[in-house]
């Protein structure tokens, strides 16, 4: 068989470079922007994702991780009656007002009491042990690199919160936050921060399982016990899912992301079909001199179609190699951006949908290969 | 119609036959009637040649009888087919079997040698790739082109284009070949070159052409000359007598 639609494809592709582009970029765009989104709002849940917990404990209907209410602290040994329980350790969120050494204002900040310990939770992660371990001085805290000119400290400052003093231990990295910024301290001192007096227990309990993968299993299982007043129980997974849906749709910008993907989708889609259009206009009495020979406009179709594809397939070449290098430099500016598989894919079907409707619209100017114009 | 060969026709069907056909182009609010109740035979393995003035019919003609065009009103019968019964697919497959075109302009893949141009239709009519290769480069071969098989139409000629153009139709190995005014882009010597090859085709391997053209050169080696005029044949005559055959004048 005569490659005629590859062959076409290399020796003009002058005329194909701009469908290519089209493409291209119509993936960047979507690449970079699903990227930032999911970065963004997966720091929404950096708290489960940063920590080592496989079931998580808190008040029903929480929608995330920062409104949390308390609950009864003696639920802690109703969940360490289950057998499959290895540990659990409390977990406090305080919403705090930061007053800085130098002037700043007030800032609003989430403190996260945690269990320094060797073996704690929360944030393994995301923290180095011998990092953690510091927060065991009382009144210490530790704030992300990301925020330091924001709350106006260097590390071995002293700040305080809710008009407490605490002291800047460590400086960690990676955990932006949404809205607020982020204090790391221990469970103590977080204790003493929060001005609510109604506040008696954790806002939730982290448990470690002996074998992570029965976290569904178990959650389950912990949960519909009233007898210790309200709580309910999450996989690991599910709360990050069900904290990262909560700002991607509660806040709109999962419709942002759906309607620039929309955007991108028809720009692109006009770019790249006018282009193959005109590609194909370029062949047209070629393609109605075969069609006069006999070849069916079936396997001329095909022809269309095929460059089409290749189109998508070189357009996405480049966008995903543009993409990667623009998120290693995005990682190294401290940017947020994460891709995961369901977002590639998500890219992959977007290219390769806009070349197939760009290519069935090219198709349907073949029908104006009529063999019978060449005689005149 | 008188014919000087009416006697002996009965007998040999007509490759092609047009039996009392209409066609008018309607455009806007002008009506050209381009033929009207026109008849006419042509005979397997002749080289046939239409000539006449601009607009008078000629490549609609060519269009009809090779099926790329329907008639309004009456049967064209090809190879004993009647074209007018077919489907679109069905033509297609018609004309993928049985029939071969040269145009005006030559029409050439740009991206594609001389060989792939030669070969793409026939990879479409169920060849083995052996066999498709082997006729791409005889009829490559015949029409003198063989040398200049591996390059592209930027690297050739205008004759030589049109002799790979022609290569293309014959490696089908059609029983019909048409061709719309296939001299007249190019000067008289590769123009000459190019009738002698059609001439051949039609005494070599019996394959019935069909031409158009104004080219005197034609005239001289064409078995039958058709003169058209505002859509009806003014002459009909044969220039020399077929050698081929026992028919007789
Ligand atoms: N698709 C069409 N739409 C409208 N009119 C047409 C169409 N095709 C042909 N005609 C008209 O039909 C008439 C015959 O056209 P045709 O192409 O058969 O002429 P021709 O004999 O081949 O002329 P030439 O020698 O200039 O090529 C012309 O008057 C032309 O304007
Ligand atoms: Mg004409």
């Amino acid at each position: 068989m005569v490659a005629l639609a590859r062959k076409t494809l290399v020796y003009e592709w002058r005329r194909f470079l701009p469908a290519m582009l089209a493409v291209g970029f119509a993936g960047l765009l979507q690449l970079l922007q699903l990227a930032l989104v999911l970065g963004i709002f997966g720091s929404t849940s950096v708290y489960i994702t940063g920590s080592s917990a496989d079931v998580w404990i808190g008040y029903p209907g929480t929608q995330n991780v920062g409104s949390g209410r308390t609950i009864d602290p003696d639920v802690e040994s109703r969940i360490l009656m289950d057998p499959a329980v290895q540990r659990v350790e409390p977990y406090i969120w305080v919403d705090g007002d930061w007053r800085g050494p130098h002037e700043t204002g007030g800032i609003s900040v989430f403190v996260s009491g945690i269990d320094p310990g060797p073996g704690g939770l929360m944030f393994s992660k995301a923290l180095l042990p011998s990092l953690r371990a510091r927060l065991a001085e009382p009144d210490a805290v530790i704030v992300d690199r990301s925020v330091l000119d924001q709350l106006g400290v260097d590390i071995g400052e002293t700040a305080t919160i809710n008009g407490h003093q605490v002291t800047v231990v460590g400086i960690s990295s990676g955990l932006r936050a949404l809205g607020g910024v982020n204090v790391l301290t221990s469970l103590s001192t977080a204790r003493q921060l929060d001005g609510d007096p109604s506040d008696t227990g954790p806002t939730y309990l982290v448990a470690k399982l002996r074998d992570p993968k029965q976290a569904d299993a178990v959650a389950a299982r912990l949960r519909g016990d009233t007898a210790f007043g309200p709580y309910t129980t999450w996989s690991a997974r599910d709360f990050a899912r069900i904290s990262v849906r909560y700002w991607m749709f509660d806040t709109g910008a999962g419709a942002g992301v759906l309607f620039l993907a929309g955007i991108v989708f028809l720009v692109g889609a006009v770019i790249t079909s006018q282009t193959l259009i005109a590609a194909v206009n370029g062949s047209m009495r070629e393609y109605a001199t075969l069609n006069a020979l006999g070849v069916g406009v079936a396997a001329l179709r095909r022809v269309v179609l095929e460059q089409a594809f290749w189109v998508g397939a070189l357009g996405l070449l480049g966008a995903g190699v543009l993409g990667i290098v623009l998120m290693l430099l995005a990682h190294s500016q401290d940017v947020p951006v994460v891709l995961n598989l369901p977002a590639a894919l998500a890219c992959v079907a977007l290219v390769m949908g806009l070349a197939t409707v760009s290519g069935l619209a090219a198709m349907r100017s073949l029908r104006r290969a009529d063999p019978a114009t060449l005689l005149r | 119609m008188t014919h000087p060969a009416a006697a002996s026709q009965a007998a040999t069907p007509p490759a092609l036959q047009a039996i009392g056909i209409s066609k008018a182009f309607l455009s806007g609010k002008l009506h050209t009637q381009v033929l009207e109740n026109f008849s006419l035979r042509i005979e397997a393995g002749e080289l046939t040649l239409i000539s006449g003035p601009s607009g008078c019919g000629k490549s609609t003609l060519l269009a009809i009888l090779s099926g790329l065009q329907k008639v309004d009103s009456g049967r064209v019968l090809a190879l004993g087919s009647e074209l007018g019964q077919l489907d679109l697919s069905a033509l297609e497959h018609f004309r993928l079997q049985h029939t071969g075109f040269v145009f005006q302009g030559f029409n050439l893949f740009p991206a594609l040698s001389a060989f792939e141009q030669v070969e793409l239709p026939l990879n479409h009519m169920g060849l083995s790739r052996d066999e498709a290769r082997a006729r791409a480069r005889r009829s490559l071969e015949e029409v003198g082109m063989a040398p200049r098989m591996k390059l592209r139409p930027s690297e050739l000629s205008g004759g030589e284009k049109q002799r790979v153009a022609i290569a293309r139709a014959l490696a089908k190995e059609p029983e019909l070949l048409f061709a719309d005014e296939p001299t007249s882009a190019l000067d008289s010597v590769n123009g000459q070159m190019i009738i002698d090859i059609l001439h051949r085709i039609a005494h070599m391997h019996g394959t019935t052409v069909l031409c158009v053209s104004h080219d005197p050169r034609v005239v001289v080696h064409a078995d039958r000359v058709l003169a058209m005029e505002d859509g009806r044949i003014l002459s009909d005559r044969r220039t020399h007598v077929p050698t081929n055959d026992s028919k007789g004048t």
